[in-house]
């Protein structure tokens, strides 16, 4: 296949940037033909490039056209008429869990107990039943994207038989699927126009140069100091030397983003963040204001609320 | 190893030079009638005819259903097929060798159209080099 040599020569987005393109974060829904010639990051291998976006986790539906079967896994070949992919989907234990004799029910022997227990088998049994497809059958798929043994292919995180009498959800996938590629994977990345660092000269690339440096200072701290957790107070003297050199707002971004990484799983609560930057800053800091700023830094998809009142970065 | 995709077609297509010969295809139709030819020493297997139809023509095509046995046909209902082409040089012309056979009574005809033609609609305008391999597939010889 020609391979167009501007494109092979074009200039990838810095990877630091990445977090920024909300399409990094989505499964994306893409023609399997795209997926498959797709190509690979020569930053990072395992992130893929659809034109300008950064991604590396699919949702794909299609027809099941082969299937392999070993003990750990289903392999399924998947073909939605565009292209077709093998897709690797996981068997759970838990559906293994056949032998639950009717003998091991709550010893007081109450009739709940044993409603309980016949619904969780039941649901054990679709479960399982979802995941067990035969040729011909609908699946879908959400996944990471690999390539192992020069071949593509989907690791499914979530999979299961799509039951499609009517071909309803087929047929508004092919309506929805052009849709998408307008909107969304054909539009050109376009960097988040910089509010916070409109009025500083050299504006957004000044900013981006802080986001750099500061990411690279703290990981260097992490590699020396060998620790897996930190509290923000800890690691902020190490970008105080450039939070000097930058506007109140951008200060105020720079800690979220220290906050945030401390407490990467279940994601920093908003109450710890406004008291640490009323200490740092100034008491009559509201939380309003806070909840403001955490709001735009939430909408351009630079952090993730993981609860109502947490907060997280990828 | 995996087959390659099965484009979907209209059946009104399958008859004509639109589809190559081996190509995999996707189409649906309604279940006309159904042949069981059984020939002692060489079973031929079943066969089943899909009709469609396009403005005023009606066009028909052969499915060949020995991949799907056990298959309950419900005549006069709408099936949705996909499988290979064979085109032969006897009466019955082109042979749908059905890997994928289910019963899709009720479907949207109209808007399922409208859907497959907006994918290709949307494949032409794409450039060239993306979909190289679908509009291959999509084009005469």
């Amino acid at each position: 296949m020609a391979v167009n040599p501007a494109d092979a020569d074009a200039d990838e987005l810095p990877s630091v940037l990445w977090g920024l393109d909300p399409v990094f974060s989505a499964y994306s829904r893409l023609y399997i033909t795209d997926i498959l010639q797709m190509k690979e990051s020569r930053q990072v291998p395992g992130v893929y490039f659809y034109k300008t976006h950064p991604l590396f986790q699919v949702d794909v539906l299609g027809t099941v056209v082969y299937k392999r079967e070993r003990e750990d896994f289903y392999c399924y070949g998947v073909d939605d008429s565009t292209g077709v992919i093998n897709c690797l989907c996981w068997k759970n234990e838990k559906w293994n869990d056949q032998g639950e004799s009717t003998e091991c029910r709550d010893p007081s022997g109450s009739s709940r107990g044993f409603n309980i227990e016949d619904e969780l088998k039941r649901l054990k049994e679709a479960e399982r039943k979802s995941t067990v497809l035969e040729i011909g059958d609908l699946l879908r798929v959400r996944g990471t994207l690999k390539t192992s043994r020069d071949a593509r292919e989907i690791r499914a995180t979530s999979f299961y038989k799509v039951n499609d009498p009517l071909m309803a959800v087929q047929i508004s996938r092919m309506l929805e699927m052009p849709q998408l590629y307008r909107k969304c994977y054909d539009q050109l990345f376009q960097m988040p126009r910089d509010d916070l660092g409109g009025t500083e000269a050299g504006g957004s690339s000044h900013f981006h140069c802080l986001l750099s440096r500061s990411v690279l200072a703290l990981k260097e701290f992490l590699l020396e100091k060998e620790v897996a957790r930190f509290r923000p107070y800890d690691v902020e003297f190490l970008l105080h030397p450039l939070i000097q050199s930058s506007s109140a707002e951008q200060r105020t971004f720079l800690i979220c983003c220290c906050f945030f990484l401390a407490d990467a799983e279940k994601g920093c609560h908003v109450l710890h963040i406004l008291s640490s930057l009323r200490q740092r800053y100034s008491q009559n800091l509201s939380r309003e204001v806070l909840e403001v700023a955490l709001t735009f830094l939430e909408c351009n998809s630079d952090i993730i609320s993981t609860t109502e009142a947490h907060y997280t970065v990828l | 190893m995996l087959p390659p995709p099965a484009v979907f077609h209209f059946l009104w297509e399958i008859n004509t030079d639109l589809v190559k010969d081996g190509a995999s295809v996707r189409t649906n139709g309604r279940s006309v009638y159904s042949l069981k030819l059984l020939i002692s020493y060489k079973p031929e297997g079943s066969k089943a005819v899909l009709s469609g139809q396009q403005s005023s023509a009606q066009c028909h095509v052969y499915v060949q259903t020995t991949l799907v046995e056990p298959f309950q046909p419900i005549l006069g209902a709408q099936y949705f097929v996909l499988g290979e082409i064979e085109k032969t040089d006897g009466l019955t012309g082109v042979i749908l060798h059905a890997r994928a056979l289910s019963n899709v009574d009720g479907v949207d005809l109209t808007l399922m159209q409208k859907a497959i033609r907006e994918q290709r609609c949307f494949f032409k305008k794409r450039i060239p080099e993306i979909n190289e391999q679908y509009s291959a597939s999509l084009h005469t010889v």
